[in-house]
């Protein structure tokens, strides 16, 4: 991987090459491997080392972008001048005052894990052949993908900012087939590959795949739900994209909204975006070198604010959170690094406090029905069940829901006090499993 | 840096040496340049370009593909001596012996037939156009937000394998959209319409040439009044009707219930931990009653100018065109060298892989629903009770592709076989082998067009491949409607 000094002389060459009034050069490196197996044979197994380099250009309030994943000088050079003539060929965006300024960037050490990095796929097959034997005991099938990776991220501008990261990430996750065709599922994520508790995360998956016979069929309605943390996790994503960013709240889209300082969710609620809190193994800065920043969202059913890049920041007259994407992206600042504050129940009180409920493992294919209310539509998968009594007693048929998110967290009545780290297409979400109450089915597996 | 040939001989030299009994390599340089403009400001423009090379191996029954961005010789090298060492790893966790279906060996090239060059259009010109989209569109009173966008990609890519084949291709797609938003004033209430459609706008393997032929300035006033009109409709009625689906929709219904699920490495678990499996599993093959019987669906890599359009897949496999159902009965998948020998057959060609770093999975080429005989004139005068839906606000479907819920832009209400009143958020949900055996009428080849669908995800790491489905409107009976 590319250390400091190597990438940081890149961030220079590139802009050195620049005659526009601002530059930005982001350069990104990665080692990325992945073994995957499904019904207990590994059919996939690869591996790619990539880098790119992003240059953002800004003259006289025209910006243009390049990307080029060679570092040669040539390719460098050639980069700058496509983006310096699509800045020259636009409109000036008035909105634009500056790309950032310098400051400080908090130091977070033990993001990058030699064992991660080194991890090989000896290493990889062989836990995962651990999984297999597992499941065979099971008479279950195990599928799955085991990956890791080292990246390194390096920010430089022409106004100074200089910042340099690297980190490294494993996640591990597995889907087993019971062997009358139920299903169970897992997956968990740390920057060091050995804190990934595979056999744990198989068993668990083993357990609810065994424990799948002969799924009953419910009707559709509202039921109370208990979501565990990766269901949890993706309705949160969901609702980040809805609404957490400074672009939809600008653009009118936001459920924020008119909404800032009153009630919108349960006062159990608090969400906050922090990546340095560890717990979310985040980055120390975004993408256009500025320091991330703990960002309330909602606090105790309030909404408080949502994150910012530097455009937004300037255009809505605040300040960066330090939350900006790479700059080619359309959605605007995100937030990558959400904790969700729990509650002060344990796993087994949520289950045992419910009278008549459907306990969810994770979801699938959700997409926006109605952004406006933050609708969403989506079906369970891979170990849905139901509670009767305060007791799990049977597996149900995956069914299909249509809820509005905030609805859902306005009607929570218990949360696990107990967080899950749960990676979803790029974030970290450190979640609870989750007690709602009138969670909204439409429609059931035939 | 190595040539590409270089790269090739050098890795299947090096291959050999390390005992693979298969290999292939394949060296891609993808160039993409897209502009979007909103409300007449760019809101994105941008090039992006990337070079790299992946050695795919088979040994000692497992297969490994490294993949790297460096060109020169020891990482040729490092890569190869990679490949065979994933590959022994995988080979310790295998249940039966890898056997590929045969394919002929190949010496060839293949170019998507272009007129107009898109990467020679200057941006000016590009962006004179969004802009004028962009004014156009919102000509209405009450329209929030116009949106515009270009893109286009260009791949090169140079394949050769152990088994003697050697390949060149460069495919080209060009693409454009338009939108329209209007917000209420509470704004709690949102209209939006796309042209000419709501995947990303129209894509197809063509150059400059597909721009001016989508007629998108014709359109957008159009786009615009009706999203300011789709604020004053009233909602999509619930209950059960008969419905016509237009083309685009219609393309996405055949890529979501149709091509996905007939992907053959879906249908033996490849996907269970990701995207999932399929209902329509081997043993129903020439068996399963799909579709009604006037619903004929085909793969077909050769169509010209299909997104999904190509001259060789990425294991080598000539384009080809084959049935996946005939007359409503499933007869055919999407398969590779390795799964179509598992049923016999030999490979439809399917393998593609999103760039260099990834591995060919099993996607859809073309998906074409072939026209019927009605003009969708006589379908909707057909239809006493009814409601023609357009456009796409949001699609799901359960992992087993079974289970459904689409949400469109609009609906018009068809009654005594006339087009009637505005409907906005209508949603239609089924089941897909229910749902399309409702299928009782497909408009005709005038109403037939290939569309794009330029990002079809599937895979661990997620991989995005560029697809075409041919369509045109069709109608369903008695299918479950309500409003989001």
């Amino acid at each position: 991987m590319l250390d400091k000094k190597k990438a940081t002389s890149i961030l220079e060459k590139a802009l050195s090459f620049s005659k526009a009034e601002q530059t930005e050069v982001l350069l990104r490196e990665q080692d990325f491997s992945l073994t995957r197996f499904a019904e207990n044979v590994i059919h996939q197994n690869l591996s790619y080392h990539d880098h790119t380099v992003m240059i953002r250009v800004v003259q006289n309030k025209r910006t243009g972008i390049a990307t080029v994943n060679m570092l040669d000088e040539g390719s460098l050079e050639s980069a700058v001048q496509s983006a310096e003539l699509m800045a020259s060929l636009q409109q000036p965006d008035e909105s634009f005052v500056s790309l950032p300024r310098p400051l400080p960037i908090p130091r977070l050490s033990g993001r990058f894990v030699s064992a991660t990095a080194r991890s090989s796929p000896e290493y990889r097959g062989e836990r995962i052949r651990e999984v297999v034997r597992l499941c065979q005991k099971g008479q279950a099938k195990a599928s799955g993908a085991f990956q890791t990776q080292s990246e390194v991220v390096a920010v430089g501008n022409s106004l100074g900012v200089r910042a340099y990261f690297p980190s490294t990430d494993a996640q591990f996750s597995v889907t087993v087939k019971g062997p009358a065709g139920q299903s169970g599922w897992a997956q968990g994520v740390s920057g060091d590959v050995k804190k990934v508790d595979i056999n744990a995360l198989a068993t668990r998956a083993l357990q609810k795949a065994l424990a799948g016979k002969d799924p009953v069929r419910l009707e559709a309605g509202k039921y109370t739900v208990i979501l565990e943390e990766a269901a949890v996790a993706h309705l949160l994503l969901f609702l980040g994209f809805l609404g957490f960013g400074a672009k939809t709240l600008a653009e009118g889209r936001s459920f924020m909204k008119d909404k800032i300082g009153q009630k919108i969710a349960s006062d159990q609620i608090t969400i906050v975006d922090d990546a340095l809190d560890p717990r979310t193994e985040g980055m120390p800065f975004d993408y256009e070198g500025v320091p991330k920043r703990r960002v309330p969202l909602i606090e105790q059913g309030i909404a408080r604010g949502v994150v910012y890049d530097s455009y937004y920041a300037n255009k809505m007259k605040t300040a960066s959170t330090g939350h900006a994407l790479p700059a080619d992206n359309k959605f605007g600042p995100y937030p990558k690094n959400l904790i969700f504050s729990g509650g002060k129940s344990s796993y087994d009180d949520l289950i045992g406090s419910t009278e008549r409920g459907i306990l969810v493992t994770h979801l699938w294919y959700v997409n926006f029905a109605n952004p406006m209310k933050t609708m969403v539509t989506g079906t369970t998968r891979d170990g849905t069940f139901l509670i009767e009594r305060g007791k799990v007693t049977r597996a149900v048929k995956d069914m299909r829901f249509s809820q509005s998110i905030l609805e859902a967290l306005s009607n929570v009545e218990m949360m696990t006090k107990e967080l899950k780290l749960c990676p979803q297409y790029g974030a970290r979400l450190l979640v609870p499993t989750m007690k709602v109450h009138d969670f909204e089915f439409v429609e059931g597996e035939e | 840096m190595l040539d590409p040939s270089d790269i090739i001989t050098r890795a299947l030299n090096r291959t050999e040496r390390l005992n693979a009994s298969y290999a292939d390599t394949r060296v891609v340089r993808i160039v993409e340049e897209t502009l979007s403009t909103k409300n007449g400001v760019v809101e994105g423009m941008s090039r992006s370009e990337s070079l790299g090379f992946g050695v795919r191996v088979l040994k000692n029954g497992g297969w490994g593909y490294p993949a790297s961005a460096e060109l020169t010789p020891a990482e040729v090298d490092r890569v190869c001596a990679l490949a065979c060492k994933i590959a022994v790893a995988s080979g310790r966790l295998k249940e039966r012996a890898v056997r590929l279906a045969p394919t002929l060996r190949v010496i060839g090239t293949y170019s998507t037939p272009v007129e107009k060059d898109p990467f020679l259009i200057p941006w000016e010109d590009r962006l004179e156009l969004l802009v004028m989209l962009n004014e156009e569109t919102a000509r209405t009173k009450g329209v929030t937000t116009a949106t515009a966008h270009l893109g286009f990609r260009r791949e090169n890519s140079h394949f050769g394998s152990s088994e003697g084949s050697r390949i060149e291709q460069t495919i080209v797609h060009s693409g454009a959209g338009i939108s329209a938003t209007a917000m209420g004033s509470s704004r709690r209430e949102m209209g939006q319409r796309t042209y000419p459609s709501s995947q990303d706008g129209q894509y197809e393997a063509r150059g400059y040439e597909l721009i001016e032929h989508l007629r998108l300035a014709e359109n957008a006033g159009r786009v615009g009044e009706e999203a300011v009109a789709l604020l004053r409709a009233k909602e999509a009625p619930a209950g059960e009707l008969t419905i016509i689906l237009d083309a685009p929709q219609v393309s996405l219904q055949v890529h979501e219930s149709i091509g996905h699920p007939l992907e053959l490495d879906r249908v033996f678990g490849a996907e269970a931990n990701f995207s999932g499996t399929s209902f329509a599993t081997v043993d129903q093959l020439n068996k399963l009653r799909y579709t009604s019987e006037i619903v004929n669906v085909q793969a077909d890599a050769t169509f010209p100018g299909g997104l999904g359009t190509f001259g060789f897949d990425d294991e080598g496999v000539p384009a080809q065109r084959i049935d996946l159902i005939r007359e409503g009965i499933l007869v055919g998948y999407l398969s590779s060298r390795e799964t179509a020998s598992l049923i016999g057959r030999k490979s439809s060609g399917a393998m593609r892989a999103d760039g260099w770093q990834n591995i060919p999975l099993i996607r859809m080429t073309n998906t074409n629903l072939l026209p019927g005989n009605k003009s969708t004139e006589e379908l909707i005068a057909g239809t006493d009770e009814g409601l023609f839906l357009s456009g796409t606000t949001s699609w799901s479907i359960d992992d087993r592709r079974e289970n459904f819920e689409f949400g469109c832009e609009v609906g018009w209400m068809i009654h005594k076989g006339k087009l009637g009143e505005m409907v906005k958020n209508p949603t239609y949900s089924g089941s897909t082998v229910a749902f399309w055996n409702s299928c009782d009428a497909i408009a005709q080849a005038k109403d037939w067009r290939i569309w794009g669908t330029p990002n079809s995800g599937k895979g661990q790491p997620g991989q995005t491949a560029r697809v075409g489905q041919g369509a045109s409107p069709a109608r369903f009976r008695n299918v479950k409607v309500g409003s989001s």
